[in-house]
C-alpha cells in the first residue's frame, strides 16, 4: 500500500515547512469525503447497530430490549422464507452466470470479426435500469399473451405460469438475472484472457494439446482469480437483490417472492419496525461476511496466482 | 486448403451461435419498444406479434397524462447530476491526496475507506433516514443526493489510477512554486481523464438506476424519481400495459443512448474497475 517514493526534498528548515505543507492540503483535500464517511457511514454504522438491540416505532424513543430483535430473526417464518428465496435465487444465478459469461468471453476472446458488435449485444442489459427490465420481463412472462408462452404453445411445449408460481418464480426470475449480468461477467473475463501469454498456448500446441486440453491446462487455471473475484462480488450483489425481483414478483400489490432486503424495507417502513428491520440487516451483513470469508478461506485450494 | 474449409466453417457456426445468442438478447427490447407502439385490441391476442398492427404514438403521449412523469424525468436529471458531479469531484481530490501527497496517518484513514465497501447500503438505510428526517431534507434533492456522494469505491479505482502517475511530475510544479490544488487541477486531473470518465460514467449508471434509498428517503410524488416512480405507480395507474413499457423505455433511453455513443469507455472502466 505505502508507495515509499525517495523523500526528495524532506531534509532542512525548508523541507520540515514543505512537509508540513503538503499534510496540511493532503488533510484538506481528503477531508470533504472522510467527514462525509463519518456522518454516512461511521455514525450510521453505530447507531444501526445500537438501534438493533431496541424496540423502536420512529414514534416514541427506542426501548432498550437486548437480544430479542435477534432471537426473533432467528424464529420467524417471514425471514425464513425471504432467505429461502434469496438463496435460491443466488445459488444457480451465480453459477450459471459464471459458466455462460466465461463461454461469450471464450468465444469472443478470438479476433473474430464483429467482436465489439457482439460483446455490445452482451453489455446492453447490464446498464439498464432494473426497473425497467423488471417491467419489460413481467409482460413477455405473461403466462396467456406474453411472447414466451406463445413461442412455446407454437411447439407444443408445455406453458409455465411462471410469475404467478412461487416455483417457477425463482427459475424466471434467475433468467432476467442472467440476461442481465452475464455481459458483466464477460467483459471481466475478457479482461483476465488477455493477460494469458499467447506463448502458453502456442508451448501447450507444440506439446500436441487440443482444444480441450488448452483450455483445462492453460486457461481454466489462469482463470482462476477472475472466477474468484467474479464469485465474490457476484454473491455479494445477490444476495441483496430487491429493485428487479420487487417490480417483476409484485402482483395484485402482493410481493410472491419476497428477498432479505424486500423484508428489511417492509419492516421498517411500512410495518414501522426500524428496530427489527435493523436487526434484519445485520443479519444480512453477518451472512455476506461469512460467505466472503468461506470463499477466502477455500481459494487457497483452487485459485492460481501466478 | 482443407484445413481452411474447415477453419471457415467452424467461424461461420461460431457466428449463427453468437448472432442466435445476440438476438435473444436484443429481442427484450424489441419487444418492449414494439408493444408500447401497439393499440391495446393487439395486447390480448393469443398470438401476439412482433409488428403492431398499427403504430400508436399516442401511448408516449399517454404516459405523461397518468403519471407525472415530466416531474420524475426532470428529478432523475437533477439528482444524477448532483450525484455524479458530486462523486468524482470528491473522489477524484481524496484520490490525488492519498496517492501522492504524505501525511501521518494516510494509510490508515484510507482503509477504513476502503472498509466501509464491505458493509451494504440496508444496514445503514434507517439511520441515514433518521438523519434526513432531522435534517427535515426528506422529500429533498439534498437528502436523494447529498449521502450518496461520498464514493469509497470512486476513491479507491481513481486513487489506483492515479499510483501510476510519476511523483517527479508533481515534485517538478512544486518546486516551480505550485501548491497541491493547482497540481491536482492543472496536471492530473487531465492526466486523469480516462480512469475520471470511467468512474463517471460508473457512477452516472448507479445514479439513474438508484431504487432503494430514493424510495426510502421520499414519500411525496413530486420528488419521485424514474425508477421508483415506475416501480410505485405500476397496476394502481398503468392499466393499459403499452403506456407502461413506454415509460419504462423513456426511463431507460437515455442511459442506452450514452452507452451507445461512449461504449468503449464505459466497457474499458468496467474490466478496469474489476481487476484491480
Amino acid at each position: 500500500m505505502a508507495e515509499t517514493v525517495s523523500a526528495g526534498a524532506s531534509g532542512g528548515v525548508l523541507g520540515g515547512r514543505r512537509s508540513r505543507q503538503e499534510a496540511a492540503w493532503g488533510y484538506l483535500l481528503i477531508a470533504p469525503v472522510m467527514l462525509g464517511f463519518a456522518v454516512f457511514f461511521l455514525i450510521a454504522l453505530g447507531a444501526s447497530f445500537y438501534l438493533s438491540f431496541n424496540k423502536w416505532d420512529m414514534l416514541t424513543s427506542p426501548v432498550f430490549n437486548g437480544l430479542d430483535n435477534y432471537r426473533d430473526v432467528w424464529r420467524d417464518g417471514e425471514f425464513r422464507e425471504a432467505l429461502v428465496n434469496t438463496l435460491a435465487i443466488t445459488i444457480p444465478h451465480i453459477v450459471l452466470r459464471l459458466i455462460c459469461a466465461m463461454g461469450l468471453a471464450m468465444a469472443l476472446n478470438s479476433n473474430i470479426r464483429f467482436r465489439s458488435f457482439y460483446r455490445m449485444l452482451f453489455f446492453l442489459p447490464v446498464l439498464t435500469m432494473p426497473v425497467a427490465i423488471g417491467t419489460i420481463w413481467k409482460w413477455l412472462y405473461d403466462p396467456a399473451f406474453g411472447p414466451i408462452n406463445s413461442f412455446l404453445r407454437r411447439f407444443g411445449l408445455p406453458e409455465p405460469e411462471w410469475l404467478s408460481n412461487p416455483r417457477t418464480a425463482i427459475a424466471a426470475v434467475v433468467i432476467v438475472l442472467l440476461w442481465s449480468g452475464v455481459g458483466y461477467d464477460m467483459v471481466i473475463y475478457l479482461a483476465g484472457l488477455q493477460t494469458i501469454p499467447r506463448e502458453y498456448y502456442e508451448a501447450a500446441s507444440l506439446d500436441g494439446a487440443g482444444a480441450w486440453q488448452r483450455f483445462r491446462d492453460v486457461t481454466l487455471p489462469l482463470l482462476t482469480p477472475t472466477i474468484f473475484f467474479l464469485s465474490v462480488i457476484g454473491i455479494i450483489y445477490s444476495l441483496q437483490v430487491f429493485d428487479l425481483v420487487y417490480v417483476m414478483t409484485r402482483i395484485d400489490q402482493t410481493n410472491q417472492l419476497p428477498t432479505v432486503v424486500y423484508y428489511i424495507y417492509e419492516e421498517g417502513f411500512r410495518n414501522f419496525r426500524m428496530g427489527y428491520a435493523i436487526s434484519v440487516a445485520w443479519v444480512l451483513l453477518l451472512m455476506i461476511l461469512v460467505f466472503t470469508f468461506i470463499q477466502f478461506r477455500l481459494q487457497r485450494r483452487w485459485v492460481n496466482y501466478v | 486448403m482443407n484445413r481452411g474449409v474447415g477453419h471457415l466453417l467452424s467461424r461461420l457456426a461460431l457466428h449463427a451461435v453468437l448472432l442466435t445468442i445476440g438476438v435473444i438478447f436484443i429481442l427484450p427490447f424489441l419487444w418492449s419498444i414494439s408493444t408500447s407502439l401497439k393499440p391495446v385490441s393487439d395486447l390480448f391476442q393469443v398470438k401476439p406479434s412482433l409488428i403492431p398492427s398499427e403504430i400508436r404514438w399516442q401511448n408516449y403521449r399517454d404516459v405523461f397524462d397518468t403519471v407525472p412523469f415530466l416531474r420524475f424525468y426532470l428529478n432523475s436529471i437533477i439528482v444524477t447530476f448532483g450525484r455524479t458531479v458530486g462523486q468524482v469531484a470528491l473522489a477524484s481530490m481524496a484520490a490525488f491526496a492519498f496517492a501522492q501527497l504524505r501525511f501521518p496517518g494516510r494509510d490508515i484513514l484510507f482503509f477504513i475507506l476502503l472498509a466501509g465497501l464491505m458493509v451494504p447500503d440496508q444496514v445503514l438505510i434507517v439511520p441515514r433516514f433518521v438523519l434526513m428526517r432531522e435534517f427535515n431534507w426528506l422529500n429533498t434533492y439534498q437528502g436523494l443526493i447529498v449521502p450518496l456522494i461520498f464514493s469509497s469505491f470512486g476513491v479507491f479505482m481513481l486513487r489506483q489510477f492515479m499510483l501510476g502517475i510519476p511523483r517527479d511530475f508533481h515534485e517538478a510544479a512544486i518546486l516551480e512554486g505550485a501548491n497541491p490544488i493547482q497540481v491536482y487541477k492543472d496536471i492530473f486531473l487531465p492526466l486523469a481523464k480516462p480512469a475520471l470518465a470511467a468512474f463517471g460514467f460508473l457512477a452516472l449508471l448507479a445514479s439513474w438506476n438508484e431504487f432503494l434509498w430514493a424510495l426510502t428517503v421520499t414519500s411525496s410524488t413530486d420528488m419521485r424519481v424514474l425508477p421508483v416512480g415506475l416501480a410505485l405507480f405500476q397496476g394502481q395507474y398503468f392499466t393499459n400495459t403499452a403506456v407502461m413499457l413506454a415509460a419504462a423505455n423513456m426511463a431507460m433511453f437515455p442511459l442506452m443512448l450514452a452507452f451507445l455513443i461512449f461504449q468503449k469507455q464505459l466497457v474499458e472502466g468496467v474490466a478496469l474497475s474489476g481487476l484491480k
